[in-house]
């Protein structure tokens, strides 16, 4: 029986990762951050969208749910911050980070409480998103900036 | 002259009498188990054919006219080993002999009280039940009941929620799957639906019977998946007081960079009752408090509880029972766990001891109390009757310094009403019809159902049901079927109605019996499914109040055997299929989250316990194993929160006064954490224990999680770390 006790660890302390763990299956990657975190900063949340919306009406068909949001400890600081974003395997062609402004979300008031805070780029085409695929593990490497000032609103997109 | 040979025919007269009192003594003493619990009505009795006494309820005893010398005394009573004491009889005096009995580990309780709502023999119920007795719980050394009754087998508890057979999963508090009853009286929240454990101080508590299987043919909604019985203690004659003391201290991280605080975590407790019985009023009260600083960051608790109990025996077959109880707790709140960047990480990935500094400071009050008053009469050899009332209050206050609104609170009263009779016409033939209503009212600002956040409105549910059940012996064969009807209306709408039928049979065996039972199951949504109106990471939680039950068919087959005179077993093959189950949902159109009924699942399993006495009575080992196939069928793959395989051994030496044991619970890692992604681990824990019971002293200590494993079953919940815990029990 000791023997059936002492075969696994449990939870050990792992450092923060720079990488998909072993296992993880979604995406990874680094944000480095441009400017400031606003006053009415409510979360940075990380999603991504399997087509580009066309519609506003697309705005909230996003994965995971919930989304994780990024912690703002190294906004000012040269680091980046490193995120994981758990998604079921396919192809996504957006992927991006979501500035929130405090107060509670709905289709009515999206266009004042969110902002589209950075994305990852296409490496050959760095004006256009770059599609990730997840297939079965991690897919690592997804970087972007989060430029605090340069948000679009929804109405940026969709007006 | 008349007068001097009066006086000396009294004494010539009195003489023998006299000398034989001159030859004989007294024996008086106490019978308790190993764990130090009275144990009543075993016969002492002075060997070979000598005086005889039967043990009161406090397990005191006392023999007169004892013959001087020395004397073999044997105390006797099913379920226990015999156990003889020689002691030395003076003439004219007494003497004491405290006999501890040792447990009989393959006897089994012959009369249950909840699988069909009456006394039955445990051996003719239909569904599968588990026991938790006194002994187990004493050695345990358990401050509240779900530790104890953790360790069942078929039973898990995740992150306080009870899971029967994988029934419940992790709902966040909402909604529990399993019924508690205390003695019989429903204690289920008015408004979650949840359940509080430590509603009755677990030193009141003499059982636990816990009912597998749906049981909503005779309990209704909540008993989706299986009820959970707590029985109190019997209230004997004469005064009694009985106090434990608990005392603690939790491990520190078994990594340095996930040290927390510079001192080491205590818990303490202690709880009074005294009771007293003359003729036929019997009363008794009990206190108590505890305090524990936690194991994690921010995770600092007190609780304090008072308990109060009252029998009348109007007539010899009528019992009037009034109990009541009030616990409050005030305890911070250490959860989820801090992820990197999230708090003082260390550059760790996570810190399963942090909180996530948005957290800091939230915390919660909990009162609770119920009151309920039970009339029971045996009318007749046939026929016996039960009528109750019951007030169950709940009341919490959730506080988020940082967040806005910075409180939510919900007070609910639940009223219950129920009447039984219990028929008998002949031997072969028995009835169980009853009715039971409830009402539920809840006073809430999250619980609103209002479209403003932080509104106060207040909701109430009515609930009326009546049901029957019939058992017939055809030969050796034992069928049972019977049925329950709910009716429920929520904030005086229209009625929904609910029909859930039960039908099964037993077939005794000379090795044992077979079970087999099949049955209907449902479970209302809370209020608090219905009308939850808050945010949960950043999005609004909506209510929707048009919910409907969830519902469900189960059935399971199961044998009890008894191989040898040292090896007992039962085993059960299981299947639930449900439909409409009640989960949060994010309407990506309206970007809110909302309770819906979506799911379909599909529970198929093995339940085994094995308890076997090898090599000496002195030892008892049990096994207990659960194999689960949790499907979600609506998106074909595991159900969550369950795991696959659950197993649990255990093992108690018993010498004289000295008791050791252990128990060791490994459970398979789920498949995935939903909500977060992370990396799930297997839970692996063991618990040593030891006891010493001297009189009326009993001491028993114990370390849980003795290799200080560290795991999770909730997510981002932190289950304990290694504790030890010492505690005093003294009974008069």
């Amino acid at each position: 029986m000791l023997m059936v006790l002492g075969c696994d660890d449990g939870l050990t302390p792992r450092p923060t990762p720079d990488a998909c763990p072993p296992g993880f299956v979604g995406i990874c990657g680094t944000v480095t951050f441009r400017g400031g975190v606003p006053d009415s900063t409510d979360a940075v949340y990380i999603v991504a969208y399997a087509t580009f919306p066309t519609t506003a009406d697309d705005l909230f068909l996003f994965l995971p749910v919930p989304p994780p949001s990024l912690p703002l400890d190294s906004v000012g600081t040269s680091g980046g911050q490193h995120y994981q974003l758990p998604l079921p395997n396919g192809s996504y062609a957006w992927v991006l980070a979501a500035w929130k402004k405090v107060g509670l979300i709905s289709p009515a008031n999206a266009d004042s409480l969110l902002r589209e805070a950075g994305y990852y780029r296409d490496p050959s085409d760095t004006t256009r998103p770059g599609t990730v695929v997840v297939n079965g593990a991690g897919t690592d490497a997804i970087d972007f900036v989060v430029d605090f000032t340069n948000m679009h609103p929804v109405s940026f997109y969709f007006p | 002259m008349n007068a001097l040979r009066t006086a000396a025919l009294l004494l010539v007269a009195a003489a023998p009498l006299a000398a034989q009192r001159a030859m004989t003594g007294t024996v008086y003493g106490t019978a308790r188990d190993s764990g130090g619990v009275a144990v009543a009505g075993a016969q002492i009795r002075v060997l070979p054919a000598g005086a005889a006494a039967l043990t009161d309820s406090a397990g005191r005893y006392r023999l007169e006219g004892v013959s001087a010398g020395s004397v073999t005394v044997q105390a006797a009573r099913i379920g226990f080993y015999p156990r003889r004491l020689v002691v030395q009889v003076a003439a004219g005096d007494s003497v004491r002999a405290d006999f501890q009995l040792l447990a009989n580990p393959l006897f089994i309780p012959s009369v249950i009280v909840t699988a069909a709502k009456r006394s039955q023999l445990v051996d003719q119920a239909v569904t599968s039940v588990a026991l938790v007795g006194e002994q187990q719980i004493a050695r345990r050394a358990v401050t509240t009941i779900d530790e104890a009754v953790d360790k069942a087998p078929g039973v898990q508890m995740i992150a306080g929620q009870v899971n029967l057979r994988g029934s419940s999963g992790f709902v966040q508090g909402l909604g529990s799957r399993v019924l508690l009853l205390v003695d019989g009286v429903p204690a289920n929240q008015g408004d979650r639906g949840g359940i509080n454990w430590d509603l009755v101080p677990v030193d009141q508590i003499a059982r636990v019977e816990v009912v597998k299987g749906a049981g909503s043919a005779l309990y209704g909604s909540a008993a989706f998946g299986g009820v959970v019985n707590l029985i109190t203690r019997e209230l004997p004659p004469g005064f009694h007081a009985r106090l434990r003391a608990t005392g603690g201290v939790f491990a520190d991280p078994p990594h340095a960079v996930w040290g927390f605080r510079d001192y080491r975590g205590i818990q303490d407790g202690l709880d009074v009752a005294g009771s007293y019985g003359r003729g036929t009023v019997r009363a008794g009260l009990s206190a108590g408090a505890r305090h524990s600083d936690g194991y994690r960051q921010q995770d600092r608790a007190d609780h304090w509880q008072v308990t109060g109990r009252g029998e009348w025996r109007p007539a010899p077959a009528t019992l009037v029972n009034l109990s009541g109880a009030w616990a409050s707790d005030q305890y911070q709140v250490p959860e989820p766990w801090c992820v990197s960047g999230r708090c003082a990480d260390q550059g760790q990935a996570f810190q399963p001891f942090l909180i996530d500094t948005a957290n800091t400071g939230n915390r919660t009050r909990s009162d609770k109390g119920y009151f309920s008053a039970v009339v029971s009469r045996t009318a007749s050899e046939r026929t016996s009757w039960l009528v109750r009332g019951s007030w169950l209050r709940t009341d919490f206050t959730d506080r988020y310094p940082q967040r806005q609104p910075p409180t939510d609170f919900s007070i609910a009263n639940r009223l219950g009403a129920e009447g039984r009779v219990v028929s008998h016409p002949d031997s072969l033939h028995t009835v169980t019809v009853g009715v039971e209503l409830s009402h539920s009212s809840d006073e809430s600002n999250i619980f609103s159902g209002d479209s403003i956040l932080g509104t106060t409105r207040t909701h109430t549910e009515g609930a009326y049901a009546a049901y029957a059940e019939a058992e017939q012996v055809i030969g050796r064969l034992r069928v049972t079927i019977g049925a329950r009807t709910d009716f429920l209306t929520v904030d005086g709408g229209g009625i929904t109605a609910f029909l859930s039928p039960r039908a099964g049979a037993v077939w005794p065996t000379a090795t044992g019996s077979w079970r087999a039972s099949v049955g209907r199951a449902y479970r209302a949504p809370s209020l608090a499914e219905r009308f939850v109106t808050t945010y949960a990471l950043g999005f609004r939680v909506i209510p929707n109040p048009g919910l409907r039950s969830e519902d469900g068919w189960s059935a399971e087959v199961g044998r009890t055997w008894t191989a040898a005179a040292w090896l007992r077993g039962d085993a059960a093959v299981f299947f639930t299929r449900a439909r409409n189950l009640i989960e949060p949902v994010f309407i990506s159109q309206q970007a809110v989250i909302q309770f819906q009924n979506v799911q379909r699942a599909q529970l198929l399993g093995l339940d085994l316990s094995v308890v076997a006495s090898p090599l000496t009575p002195h030892l008892t080992t049990t096994l207990a194993y659960q194999l689960l196939d949790a499907r979600d069928l609506s998106s074909d793959s595991v159900l969550l929160y369950r795991p696959r395989h659950l197993l649990t051994l255990s093992a108690d030496y018993a010498w004289r006064s000295f008791g050791l044991g252990g128990d060791c619970r490994v459970s398979s890692p789920f498949e995935r954490d939903p909500l977060f992604g992370d990396r799930q681990v297997a839970g692996r824990v063991l618990d040593l224990r030891a006891g010493w019971t001297a009189g009326p002293w009993a001491v028993h200590a114990k370390v849980a999680n003795v290799l200080n494993y560290i795991y999770n079953l909730g997510p981002r919940i932190l289950e304990p770390v290694r504790t030890a815990t010492i505690t005093f029990t003294f009974s008069y």
